[in-house]
Order: C-alpha cells, then structure tokens, then sequence
C-alpha cells in the first residue's frame, strides 16, 4: 500500500496533476506522524469509527456543542470549550475520557461504544491524532474536472507533422511516429502479406484465412488490396460474432443468475441480449444508439423490430446475489458506468469515492434510477413467433404447468381462510395486533416470523381494528380497554369489570361477550383473546358482529394478497411448482423468444443515501439524477425513472469518456495493448493513456462517423502503425520494453473463442448457423457452434473455460488475463474435441484423396496453417509419419496422420497470431 | 497494486527453464499481451503459479481446511457446558439470542466431555480421537460471524465477504505463494459426493485470473479422468504421444526462432512438457492405493478418510491449498436429532484427522502445514422448535448460531494445546476475545507470511484485501 501511494503519487505529479496531492495534506497534532501510514490508519480504523459513532451529532448537518468531526479544521477547533485530544495523551484528552465514559460526558450518549472502537481512537490519539485534511480541501467535482484529462471535453488536435517524407497519409501514423520519433526510434516495416491477412481475420471475424484466401491477397497487387480485405471481413456475419463476444465480456453475459436458493436457475432468454449484441455490430448499429437501446430501448419510440428489447439484458444477465436488491443494482451501476464511461462510481457505494469526484450522493442518484427501473413479471415476446404443431404442443404443457402453479394457490387460498376463521386463529390475531401496537416494521415483522403469522391476515386485522376503534362498539370496547392496560393492572381491572356485569352496572357490553367473560374469567389478556376467539368464531357471522367472519370482513383475505398469505411451507411448495415450469421454459427448444427488460416503475420514489452502504442505515434523500462530473448540465428526473436521461447524458458526445472509452477497447483488440493501460478505469488513478492526443483524435473522428464502429475499425487497420511486423526491434526494446510506443506490432495469441472456431474452421466441421439459443459446448457430441453460442453457468462456469481465461462473468471484464498453464496443454493433447478435430482434417476430401505422401502433407499443411510446408518440415513430417506406423492405433485412437495433424493444430503457429 | 516482490526477469527465466538469447530479456514483461501491467506486477503471465515469497518468513508453507460444512455445534464438540445441564428442559436466565428460527430450552449435550492431553483441554467423546493430539491444537472457541444464515456464513468463512463476490481464501494464497508443484493444481477443493452449499463460489478466484480459483474435485470418484479434466490421453497409441510431443516442440522452437524474445510463445511451449508430465503426477497423487496398507488403514473408512489421505498426498506434493468439505451442501446442518447425527458426522471424520496429523508428523510435514478445522458457523445450545417445512419438529436438534462457535487450528507457527477466548456460561455468544471471521482470516494470513492489511489487489480502482477494511491477527493463536 504504502509503496503504491508513492507510486501513484510520482506518477501524478509527473503529469501534473496536483489536485492529488490531498493525499498528503495532512493535519496533525504532532506534524512529524503525518505519514501516509498515518493517514491509511486514519481512513480505514477511525473515520468509520467517528462516520458510525459521532458525525450524525457532530457533523455537516448537527454541530452538538459545537463540535464536528468529519473534516481537520473543524476537529481541531475542537468544542465549545476548545480542542477535545491532547496529541499524544489519551487520558487527557476530553474525547477519550467520553468515550470511555469517564466523567460527566459520556459519549455517544445512549450507547456505548464497542472496546474495538474506543481502542482505535485511544491508539490514533496516542501517535498524535493525525487527522488528513480530505475533506475540507476535497476535490469538488469542478476541481477534477479542471484538471484531470480524462474528464476534459475531447479536443480535436491537430495532426502532428513527422520527419518523414513524403509523409504519412494515415493521421494515426503521423500521431504514432510523431511520438516515436522523439525517442529515436520508427515504426517497423510492414508486414509481409501473409501476415498481414491473418492478422485481419483474427481480428475481425476471429477464423483464419484459408489457403486460397491467402493466395488471392497475395496475387491482388492492386493498392487497395488489403482495403478490399477489411471491407470484405466487414460485411461478414462471422464479423458480429467476434465483436460481440468482446461486447459480452464488458456486459458479463451469463445464461444463468448464479445462486438463487431454490428457484430455476437459468436465464432462459438471455440469449436474445447475445443475438442483439452480435446483431447490432453486424448492423453497424451507430454505438451512441447501441448505448441507448441497451440502457432504455423500451423508452424509445418503437420501430418495426421489437427484437431491439432485448437489448436492456445488458443491465438484467447478471449475477442475482440471492435475489439481494441492493447488490443487483449495484452489479447495474457497475456495468453501466465501467462498461460504457470507464468510471468507477462502484467505490462511492459506502463513501464518497476516494480518488475520483463521486460522491456517494451520485451513487444514490444512479441507485434510484435503477430501483425505480423493476424488471416486469412477464417478460415481452419478442420478433414472430411462428405456430407450429410443436410450438403449440409447447403451449400446451406450458398451460398445463402454469395450471399446476395457480390451482396450487387456489387451493391453498382457500384452505388459510378456513384456518383464519378458527378460533385459535382469531385469538391468535387479537393479540397479535394489541401487543405489536405501536412496533416499528423490523420488529413487527419479526414478532410475525416468530409466532408463525400471516402478514396479510395480520394487516388486515390491524386495519379492522384500528377502523373498528374509531367508534363506540359493544363488541370490542372491552378488548380495546383490557389490551392496553399494563400486565400487572390487568387482573385488577377484569375482576371490576366483572364484578360491574354481574351487578349489572355495566351495560354497554354485547351480551355474548358479557355471557362469555362471566363464565370463563379471563386471568390475563391471552385468555381474554381465547374468549374473544371462541365467542367471534361462533357468531361472527351475525351482523351485530359487524360482519367479522364474512365478505370483506377481517379474515376474508383477497387472493390478490395470497402471497403475503403464505408461510414457508407454502412458498417451499408453491417455488416447486413455479421451479417446473421455469425448468421447462428453460429447456424446450420452442420456448418463444423474450427480451430481458427492466419497465419504469408506476410509483416512483426517489432514492435515499444508504449510510455506509448499510440500507438498514438510511440518510438523506438525493434525486435521480446522472453524474455531476461528466454532466454539469444534469436535472433531477421526476417524471420517470430516469433511465433514458442516464442512457442520453452517456450516449452524448459532450461526455468526455464515453466515445474515448469505446475508442480506446477497439484499439486494444487491434493492437493488443489499450492506449489507455486500464480499459475500465479513466479516473484518477489511471495512468495516463500513451498517445494522449491520438485518442481524442479517434474519440472525434469516431463521434463525427456517425458512432460507426465499423469506420474505425477501418481507420485503425488501414495505418502503417497496424500493419507493420510484429518481429520485436532490438535497439528500442530497452527504451520501451512494454512497446508502449508501437515501434512493432504485438505478437498475439488467441483467446480460447478464436482458438477453438479456428480448429472447427480448419477441420471444415464449423457450423455457421447464427443465433439461437445457448448450447453446451462440453457435451458429447460436441457442437460445432462457434464459442460465442456457448452456454454460459456463472455458478459453475466450466473448467476449461477457467483454465483458458475466459472472462468471468461474474463481474465486468475490461480485458481478460492471459496465462499460460498446463491444463490449457491437456485440454490440446488429451480433449476428445481436438482429437475430434484432427480426424476431421483428413477426413477433408482433398487430404483424403492426395495420391502421395507429400502431397498428403501438404494438404494437412494447407488445411490447417493456411500455407505449404518448408523442405524441412515435409522431411519431419514424413519421419513422423513412418515412425507412427507402430503401434497400430486401436479402435478411437488416431491414425498417423490424424496425430500428425493434431501436431500441428496445437502448435504456436496456429495459437499465435505475428 | 500488490506488494508481492516483483519477479525479476531472470528469475523468471530461471524459474520457466527457458533458455533465451539476451535480447529476449528485454521483452519478457512487457510482451504479454492484454495483461493488465497493474496486475502483471503480481500475476507473472507466463507462470502465474510460480512459487513466490510472501511478506515475511513464515513456517506455514501449506493449508488444509477441513471445512465442516452446515455449522458443528461447539457445545457438543470442543466447548463444554456444564451449565446447560442445570438449565435442562427450562428457558435460559439470559434468554435466547435472536437466530434463524425459533428456539426453546437450554439442551445440554447429550455426549461426554473429558481432559486430553498435558493441556487438560476438553474435547467431547465425538471427537476423542482427534484429542489425542489437543496439545497441538489450539482451540478458538470465541468465533463469531455475521448472520445465521448459511448462504452468506459459507462465502463470509470462504471469500471474507458474504454476498458479493470476491476471491477465496485459497485463491488468495495461491495468487500470493504460487504453487510448490507445477505438476499438480495449486488450489484443489474436495467434497465427497457433490458439491457444498453455494457450488464453486466458495473456492472461486473472484476478480483474481481464473487460474487461482480452486480445481473442485470429487473424491468419491476413483477414476482420475473425473478428477482432473484431460488428464489421460486416449487418442494417442503407447507412446505416440510423446513422439507426437517431440514434433512440436521441434516445430515450435524453429517457429520461436524465428521470432526471438518472445516469453509468451517459450512458456507455451514449456507448458506441453509440464501437462505431459503432470498425467502421470496427477494420476500418482490422486491414487491413494499407493499408500501403505497401513497407513490407509489408520485413516479408517469412507469418503472422509479418503479425502484426507488424499489432501496428505496432495500437500506433500507441494500443492499450496486443499479445502476438505464434508459432504455435498451442508451435512452438520442438525436441525433435529443432533445426538444422532452429530456423533455420525464425527465418527465419519474423528479417526481421520488424527491420522492425518499423526501422518504429517511422521513425513515431518506437520510443523510447515497448516490445518484449519471448523464451519461457517455454531450452533444455538438451547433446543431448536418446529417450523413448518424447516426441520422435521422432533425438538432434539440445534439452530444455527453465528454469535459464538468454535474454530480449531494445528501446525505450524501455531500454539498447541490452547484455548483462546470463550463463549458465555452457556455457549451461546462469544464473549472473551472475540475472534470474527475477518480476525481469523487476518490470523491465517498472517501464519503464512502476509500483513492482511498490506496483502491486496487492485481491480475496478479499488485495492481489494481478504479483510477488506476488517481483521486483526489474533496473537494468542501464535506459537
């Protein structure tokens, strides 16, 4: 920690950028602790020490004695009568003796603070009581923005002129060499065509480019050849199926909700979202459009493709956190403001952010768009659905199995409200409602759990009573009188009441009630609610009883609230059924397609600022409002939820991250390193990108494009910089060993989705069909889908999905890891699926039927490498082929050339990419 | 960022065998392609499991946890409470805290409690065999956790955090120690018949790449191909795969010179030899009929036994961390009938864990291992009441209790035959040193090298830490 904090901060002023430097204002009684230990003490013991204890009395809002303790000034000021820590010596120090209890002041006043607590603060007076100066001098948002260039409006530089004539055509080159240049060093030279081909097909659509693909670019000498390449790749389909994957590991996409107790786990429709995603880059959709769609396409005027719905299942994939709302909203705000903006509003969940200018009532303000943005129960049927015999045979079950879930709540329904006219039930109740009065929801809830009530019968109890005591009645005046008198009175009062109904001074009572509390002598006020319970379940019926048992009566609780009406037994049974029909809209393949939408909520409230993140902990209110420090222009939304201003304020070109943020993820799957080294971070705390000028250069052309991403995909592969040789240059390795400045391409190698289609590709079994519904890839026999159509379990996401870095889906991804361990080896020398693969290659018809060795080995080499073998490697491949003569492969096991061929769709040359 | 030592450029070489002319050296680190540089000075791409140095000289090299799943009642196992007996049958004087469901009269153990060892320590008859070596265990009997609720007590005890979602304890230690064994995965998580309540999120790697999340392996299975996937070959004729291994690695060296200085293609091809290499360790591991007839013997029956001695296998191999769960979701989850069920889920594992530190003592492994026994929480000394669809209402069993239970450590840097802390007089909530599950957390990390405080990584603009901002290193365990 502390070597970072030095780090960062070397690497702040670097670049200028003081407003950092709150990171050491510190103030202290002894000025020789202010250390940064002294202040990452500060911050992680005793703030949340005096945020939890102190500040709600001595804070921003309420100065109690004059004393305030949320920022240096104040705290040294001291109180009313001056500093309350003497540096150095807790026992004279007025704070510690309070919170001690020692003396007349102790403080917090009503509890005392936990030992832990008052231990912290002893030891922070003890080495001075060094107290950082963050939040007087705290960065305000406009302070930030001032400085920080990443939340500078994107300027439009112009194009640096290079040394070299004639000069760059491509304003990326100029900018690229302009820098390279002023170390000395150029760009590499361009790639030989082979490589370069390659390179573009990877880096489109993800497959390798066959043999013949490869010749015909080499023999095209026209200028444009390579241009004709891109454009060709461009239109492809298989173009959307690589890009969008990129995009799924930004939305981390899921086919399932992760651990949800009892209920179906998968995500039956979060397919449609992959198909709108792999859809919409295929479309060229404009990304400013892509943003909105994803964020509120249902607040858009509709067009004549319902499918775009689908698109909010960017903000609804995620994982579930066992149906915790805060925690599903926090994921929401997570993807949304990482995923598009590369901010990370996720820190100002329990604080204001430390680094970057987000307070925690922005992240509030996000929080109620979301809570006010609810998922409906049914979601909406997307594109035509087309009526088959199979498609109604499906409506059919399906009818049947919602049946089962209805019949199930009618019955039971109907069972409860028998159990509710009981007698033990009624007593039940009345006691219930008398001893609760007055109990907050936390309390009453639990007293509900604990007694095993129901809370609907329990609410409507309350509310009967409550409407029934506003007037005089025979029936229940004595229960309201008895109920509220203290336990030990209670004994005192019946025997008079008693006492007054057998002389007959008292006669206000209904008689029933009088003949019942005469004969049975209720000792205490259980026993009185048993009366009340056998007199109301005998005659409720009649009128004078106000029509107790009967329609509309306190124990005829609507279906409508059959929900509230049920215990866990109930529910158990009831998530079961529901579990059934879930599984089986989850696995029939006729399932109609559904988008995974979030709807604005009809009752719309604004947020409250969740103290230290703790909901149980509830602070001021805040508007729905977007992010101050990207939109000085924000209004607070009232009339919706929201959503739409969020996904407008983003989707703007005057947000200074949003299109840099795009620009900078493209660059990085074209080059292989971002130019700003943290995808997902732009704040504070990120280095500052490489080529600075390079990127708002993009960032303009990209918005003035028209939002096309197709464009700049283009634009980025037509430059020198793009297709120069990946063959690293010694004499600049040691200047720029991270090759930050581009003197040569970055070398590659595939992720496991490029990995395994190529081998599909090459062994001529990929199945090109697109969209649809998830598959297993893991399952035998193994689909020849491509990657992107896997079914994806963010509970137990398969092994070699793990083993080969695929990206988490349970979190944001930026950019995956890259690791190399033995088990991807395994999965290349021992998967039924690649050996699957080799067999496939020569099975190939031409491998199949070469008339020679060498011609045969030139075939695999064509097949899978895209190219003719070297002298050298015929020679070896025919060594290997005469020593695989023996043993004999037994039954399943590989020929001599189909292990050949397993060689080499498992060598570098096919998992790298120059 | 996290203050590992970063791995010099030719320790890395050293550490991948590769041999590489100078120019190569120039670009090791900074060819690794998407790899983030913040989590690359951590995470070395082409050997992320290489053995590393954490903070300071720890004797620990190694854990097991046997992780008792569904929550083990302390008063029936490690802490005695004779004053239950007093109150048998009535409400405690100090009324019951508050747990998952509704609970009754104090409900003394039904098993017998005597003195082990030179420390005197009590230790229930259910676990008598396991006291034998009380005097190098030492008790914590002041746990404490957050909620009665299984589903985040299981992620709090795993990953330090109960609902979202963060790196487990073995992740964390794999990503900070690498792995002894490249041969073997550095993190293996065992649970006979199934997987334990909340699947792999309780050895999963969170933010951290996913080569630090735990292998899940089933014991029960004893073929070694369900163990580890790809682990066997079955394509290649006898000895055509390492022919086959042969030809690529004489077409990837010509490929790689032509390309030189480029770590990432060297470690590639380092790591066919290692996956080659690894079918047969793998396999030796996992088969624990190479053990002595006596020594399997000792471990005694069943899956638990099994577990064990493969865990054993597994840390002399040099595998970094093995997680032991008990059986699939939750088993010491005794809602009703605790006498019975308790004293059948102890009898599963009693003669194990003996055999296990007896055995770990004898290969001299005992004082570099560390042994963590316990569940994600307690259970509630006073008698559990019927619940419609939660228990089977027989009023002989225990409710969850996260107030106070009790953890046990063993090994190495670790003070045997003590008790640290303690729960009221009658067991319900720890009251004398209060350990929480971040403290034990900060108290493991500490046993194997790391200032918990100073051990982070950052993803998402925030350093992100086991204890998160919680945890002190509680000493009293500490030898």
């Amino acid at each position: 920690m502390l070597l970072e904090l030095g780090a960062t901060l070397r690497q702040l002023l670097s670049t200028a950028i003081l407003c950092c430097l709150f990171a050491t204002n510190i103030v202290a009684a002894d000025p020789a602790k202010t250390t940064s230990e002294a202040v990452e003490f500060f911050e992680q013991k005793v703030r949340p020490v005096l945020v939890e204890h102190c500040t709600s009395c001595h804070g921003e809002k309420k100065q109690q004695s004059g004393l305030r303790l949320d920022n240096a000034t104040d705290f040294l000021k001291g109180n009313d009568d001056g500093p309350v820590v003497v540096a150095g010596d807790p026992a004279k120090s007025k704070l510690i003796q309070s919170v001690r209890r020692e003396g007349d002041n102790p403080m917090p006043p009503k509890k005392p603070m936990p030992a832990e607590a008052v231990a912290v603060l002893t030891e922070w007076v003890k080495i001075g009581a060094p107290f950082p100066a963050t939040n007087t001098t705290k960065i305000t948002p406009e302070a930030a923005s001032r400085s920080h260039w990443a939340f500078q409006p994107v300027r439009d530089p112009a194009i640096p002129v290079t040394k070299t004539s004639p000069d760059f055509a491509n304003p990326i080159d100029r900018f690229v060499v302009a820098k390279l240049q002023g170390q000395g060093a150029t760009l590499a030279p361009i790639a030989e065509k082979r490589t370069l081909i390659r390179r573009a097909y990877f880096d489109l659509i993800g497959m390798p480019p066959t043999f013949e693909d490869i010749t015909a670019f080499k023999q095209d000498s026209s200028p444009n050849a390579f241009e004709k390449v891109i454009d060709n790749l461009l239109t492809s389909p298989q173009y959307g199926e690589r890009w969008g994957r990129y995009w799924l590991d930004i939305a981390r996409y899921a086919d399932t909700k992760g651990y949800v107790f009892q209920e179906n786990r998968d995500y039956p429709f979060a397919y449609t979202y992959r198909d709108y995603v792999i859809r919409s880059f295929n479309e060229d959709k404009p990304y400013d459009r892509f943003i909105l769609e994803q964020l509120a396409a249902d607040k858009l005027p509709p067009g004549d493709d319902n499918r775009t719905l689908a698109a909010m299942g960017f903000l609804t994939v995620g994982r579930r956190f066992s149906n915790n709302i805060h925690d599903i909203i926090d994921d929401r705000i997570d993807v949304t403001t990482r995923g598009f903006m590369g901010l990370t509003v996720q820190c100002a969940r329990c604080h204001d952010h430390k680094f970057d200018p987000v307070p925690i009532a922005d992240y509030y303000s996000l929080y109620g768009i979301f809570s006010n943005s609810p998922e409906p129960k049914e979601l909406p049927l997307i594109g035509k659905v087309e009526r088959t015999k199979d498609s109604i045979a499906y409506e059919a079950e399906l009818a049947k199995r919602q049946q089962a879930v209805t019949d199930f709540r009618t019955k039971r329904h109907a069972e409860i409200l028998v159990e509710l006219r009981t007698k033990e039930s009624i007593a039940k109740y009345l006691l219930a409602v008398a001893q609760l009065a007055g109990k907050d929801r936390q309390a009453v809830q639990a007293a509900l759990r604990e007694q095993l009530l129901r809370p609907a019968a329990f609410t409507r109890w309350q509310t009967y009573l409550t409407e029934t005591a506003k007037k005089p009645t025979s029936v229940f005046d004595t229960w309201f009188m008895l109920s509220k008198l203290p336990e030990i009175e209670f004994a005192t009062a019946i025997d008079k009441l008693i006492g007054e109904l057998e002389d007959g001074t008292e006669t206000t009572v209904h008689p029933r009630i009088m003949g019942a509390l005469i004969e049975s002598n209720p000792k205490s006020l259980k026993e009185l609610a048993a009366v009340y319970g056998s007199v109301l379940a005998n005659v409720g019926e009649q009128k004078q009883f106000r029509n107790i048992l009967g329609a509309g009566g306190p124990v005829d609780v609507p279906f409508a609230e059959v929900d509230r009406l049920f215990d866990r037994a109930d529910r158990d049974k009831q998530t079961a059924l529901q579990k059934k029909l879930d599984a089986f809209t989850a696995s029939s393949p006729f399932t109609p397609p559904r988008a995974m939408v979030v709807n604005d909520a009809t009752n719309l409230s604004d947020p409250v600022i969740f103290l230290r993140g703790n909901p149980n902990n509830p602070g001021p209110q805040t508007p729905r409002q977007f992010l101050q420090i990207t939109t000085p222009t924000r209004k607070p939304v009232t009339a919706s939820s929201g959503r739409l201003e969020m996904a407008q304020a983003i989707a703007s070109p005057e947000n200074p991250l949003t299109a840099r943020v795009m620009v900078n993820r493209v660059w990085m799957y074209h080059f292989g390193k971002p130019l700003v080294i943290t995808p997902s971070d732009f704040g504070l705390r990120s280095e500052p990108p490489s080529h600075p000028e390079l990127l708002d250069w993009l960032a303009k052309r990209f918005v003035e494009d028209g939002w096309s991403v197709k464009k700049l995909h283009k634009r980025m592969m037509l430059s020198a910089a793009y297709q120069q040789s990946s063959q690293l240059r010694p004499e600049f390795a040691q200047s720029d060993p991270e090759n930050r400045l581009l003197s040569h391409m970055n070398r590659r190698r595939l992720d496991f989705e490029a990995l395994r289609d190529s081998m599909l590709q090459v062994s001529g079994k990929l199945d090109r069909t697109l969209y649809g519904r998830s598959v297993d890839l893991f399952a035998k026999p193994y689909s020849s889908r491509r990657t992107v159509y896997a079914s994806i379990d963010r509970q137990n996401l398969p092994a070699t999905f793990r083993s080969f870095d695929f990206a988490s889906p349970d979190q944001h991804t930026p950019q995956r890891f890259q690791t190399t361990v033995p088990q991807q080896s395994l999965f290349m020398m021992n998967s039924p699926f690649v050996a699957e693969q080799a067999k496939a290659v020569i099975a190939r018809p031409e491998v199949l039927w070469s008339m020679t060795a060498s011609e045969r080995i030139k075939r695999i080499y064509h097949a899978i490498l895209s190219r003719s073998p070297t002298p050298d490697e015929s020679k070896l491949a025919v060594e290997f082929l005469t020593l695989a003569q023996e043993p004999k492969p037994s039954a399943g096991q590989l020929s001599p050339a189909e292990l050949f061929a397993q060689v080499l769709l498992i060598s570098n040359e096919f998992a790298f990419v120059d | 960022m996290n203050t590992l030592p970063p791995v010099s450029r030719r320790e890395m070489l050293t550490r991948c065998g590769v041999g590489m002319g100078l120019l190569g050296l120039t670009q090791l680190l900074g060819n690794s392609g998407l790899l983030n540089p913040i989590a690359q000075a951590g995470v070395d791409s082409a050997n992320p499991l290489s053995p590393k140095k954490p903070h300071f000289n720890a004797k620990v090299k190694r854990v097991i946890h046997l992780f008792a799943n569904g929550g083990p009642s302390q008063v029936d196992t490690f802490d005695p409470k004779p004053a239950l007996l007093k109150y048998a049958g009535k409400t405690l004087p100090v009324g019951n805290l508050k747990t998952e469901r509704r609970t009754g009269a104090a409900y003394p153990s039904p098993f017998k409690f005597a003195k082990y060892g030179q420390s005197g320590i009590e230790v229930s008859e259910i676990f008598q065999q396991t006291a034998k070596h009380i005097d190098d265990i030492c008790v914590i009997r002041s746990m404490y956790a957050d909620v009665p609720n299984h589903e985040p007590s299981f992620l709090l005890m795993n990953t330090g955090e109960s609902r979202l979602v963060r790196p487990s304890l073995g992740s964390w230690l794999t990503y900070g120690l690498g792995t002894e064994n490249q041969n073997l995965p550095g993190y293996v998580a065992m649970c006979p018949g199934g997987m334990p309540l909340m699947e792999s999120q309780n050895w999963q790697a969170g933010f951290l790449p996913g080569v630090f999340q735990g292998t899940y392996v089933d014991p029960r299975n004893t073929d070694i191909e369900k163990l580890i996937e790809n682990i066997r070959n079955k394509s290649a004729p006898d000895g055509m795969q390492r022919k086959q291994l042969d030809l690529l690695a004489k077409l990837n060296h010509a490929h790689a010179e032509t390309r030189p200085g480029d770590a990432l293609l060297e470690a590639r091809i380092q790591s066919f030899e290692l996956a080659y290499r690894m079918q047969t360790e793998a396999t030796d591991a996992f088969d624990v009929n190479r053990e002595p007839k006596a020594v399997r013997e000792s471990y005694g029956p069943g899956d638990q036994a099994r577990s064990l001695l493969i865990a054993r296998r597994l840390v002399e191999r040099g595998v970094r961390f093995v997680q032991v769960s008990h059986g699939p979701v939750q088993p010491w989850d005794s809602h009703d009938d605790i006498e019975v069920n308790h004293r059948r889920l102890a009898g599963q594992v009693d003669q194990g864990i003996s055999a296990l530190i007896t055995d770990l003592k004898r290969l001299g492994l005992f004082e570099s291992t560390l042994i963590i026994w316990g569940g994600e929480f307690g259970r509630t000394p006073v008698v559990e009441m019927p619940t419609p669809g939660s228990n089977a209402g027989k009023i002989n069993g225990r409710d969850h209790n996260h107030w106070g239970f009790t953890v046990w450590l063993a090994g190495g840097g670790v003070k045997g035959g003590t008790v640290v802390g303690a729960t009221d007089e009658f067991g319900f909530k720890a009251v004398e040193n209060r350990v929480h599950v971040h403290d034990l957390h900060a108290t493991i990390l500490h046993l194997l090298g790391f200032d918990h405080e100073k051990f982070t990584y950052r993803y998402a603009g925030r350093d992100f830490r086991l204890t998160d901002v919680h945890g002190r290193v509680v000493k009293e365990v500490l030898a």
